[in-house]
């Protein structure tokens, strides 16, 4: 019973990014605080992704960064598809930085973090200009780029804080 | 260079290939199966169409789920400060309700007050009207009389019959007139009967004096079930006493209401007579 519970505790602790993920697409809830200031938005899920598969990719992993891309999508209106291959997109920056890189440092993700969100950005624009007819404001994308790499050192600290609490085994 | 080169593509390939433990799909398989999806829900095939109507009503149910507790908050926050507004003002309320009771039991109090006052009131101007003040002469304590002797008699426009009070309290009435001094039999005489009236009902009966100091209550109505602590007033049934002169309070001893009168009738030293007309008749 005790070693269930055990179990069960850790489950939901190193669970508990990817629940934020998930809820983050399925949920209305965004970060776009356009009420509060009309520019601020930033793109959370980018974010977790590209934390998580910097420092431990088995914490999220890739099938279930492709299912919350999908249901975003379907969440937000958007083709299907658009989001996964974005957050992949992310996914693969940050595998990528994880193989070339030796000692990681917040500066180090931070900068890095620069190629995640250009290429996440870029694959959404390319796919949603060319392949639908849906309407984008560039400076929305831009500010929100700009805010998503602004708090990223934020974010960073407080999963940083809660890595620290998880009881996470080899990465793969 | 060439090193610099295959670094590169081995870091490519290993985040594009790689497979783990808990790394069930490579990222480049999971990204085509994402380009393959986009490409037909884009050129709106329909199987995916009706893939994608279905997923789209699951989603959307546990969106709807989902965000059911945040939606909630706003509605919770107004109903916390509804709560909080109704709990305050049920407090005031309370406080109000309490007010307002005292300020009945207030009212009720000035209004017993008020009628007692007016009764007082009534007989003092009677009193103050047509009345005359007397010095006690005579109260010699006798077994058979309870009666005083005053100095006032025709002389000052004493009849037989007129009520003498104490006060506002009274004391007994004339039955007998000299010209300078008159008789006043207490209420507590054998020979004391006086008609009045007491309680909310206004209930009738006769004061009897027995020669003791509390005289009783007689002729009291059928049925009734007497009880202490009333105001006895003169009914003025008789047509000699005005009505509404306060003479005592009831006090129960055993079958008997005894009235425990206001005025002690061994203390007098001055009274006053009242001085209306009387019929002899009514005498």
């Amino acid at each position: 019973m005790a070693i269930l519970y055990k179990n069960l505790k850790y489950s939901i602790i190193n669970s508990f990014p990817l629940i934020i993920l998930y809820y983050l697409s399925i949920s209305e809830i965004d970060t776009h605080f356009s009420n509060m200031f009309e520019i601020l938005s930033f793109n959370l899920q980018i974010i977790i992704i590209y934390y998580w598969m910097l420092k431990n990719s088995t914490v999220l992993g890739n099938g279930h960064i492709f299912f919350a891309g999908i249901i975003n999508d379907v969440v937000m209106g958007l083709p299907l598809g658009i989001s996964s291959i974005s957050y992949l997109t992310v996914s693969f920056v940050a595998s990528y930085i994880r193989q070339v890189t030796v000692n990681m440092s917040l500066f180090t993700d931070w900068f890095t973090f620069i190629l995640a969100i250009f290429f996440s950005n870029l694959v959404y624009l390319v796919l949603i200009l060319n392949f639908s007819d849906l309407q984008l404001s560039y400076v929305d994308i831009s500010y929100n780029a700009f805010f998503t790499f602004l708090f990223y050192p934020f974010i960073w600290v407080i999963f940083n804080f809660y890595k620290k609490i998880m009881f996470l085994g080899a990465d793969d | 260079m060439s090193s610099s080169r295959d670094d590169f593509g081995i870091a490519i390939r290993s985040a594009l290939l790689k497979k783990g433990a808990r790394q069930k799909f490579s990222l480049v398989f999971l990204l085509i199966l994402a380009i393959i999806i986009f490409l037909l829900d884009t050129y709106q095939f329909k199987a995916i169409n009706f893939t994608k109507f279905l997923i789209n009503d699951g989603i959307y149910r546990l969106t709807n789920i989902s965000t059911a507790p945040f939606k909630l908050l706003p509605k919770l926050n107004d109903k916390i400060k509804e709560t909080a507004f109704a709990m305050k003002e049920n407090k005031d309320l309370k406080a109000e309700l309490e007010n307002l009771k005292n300020k009945e039991f207030q009212v009720e109090f000035l209004k017993n007050q008020n009628d007692s006052l007016r009764k007082i009131l009534e007989s003092d101007v009677k009193i103050k009207g047509k009345s005359i003040i007397a010095k006690v002469l005579l109260d010699k304590d006798s077994p058979f009389l309870k009666s005083i002797v005053i100095n006032r008699g025709s002389k000052s426009g004493i009849n037989k019959g007129m009520p003498v009070v104490d006060g506002n309290y009274l004391v007994g009435k004339i039955v007998e007139v000299n010209y300078l001094s008159s008789r006043v039999l207490l209420l507590n005489d054998l020979n004391s009967r006086i008609p009045i009236s007491f309680g909310e009902d206004s209930v009738q009966a006769i004061l009897s004096g027995k020669g003791e100091s509390k005289p009783v209550l007689e002729y009291l109505p059928e049925l009734y079930e007497p009880y202490g602590n009333l105001t006895v007033f003169t009914s003025g049934k008789d047509g000699i006493f005005l009505p509404g002169i306060p003479v005592g309070k009831t006090e129960m001893d055993e079958l008997d209401v005894k009235v425990n009168l206001f005025s002690d009738p061994n203390q007098l030293s001055f009274v006053t007579v009242q001085l209306i007309n009387i019929s002899k008749d009514n005498f």
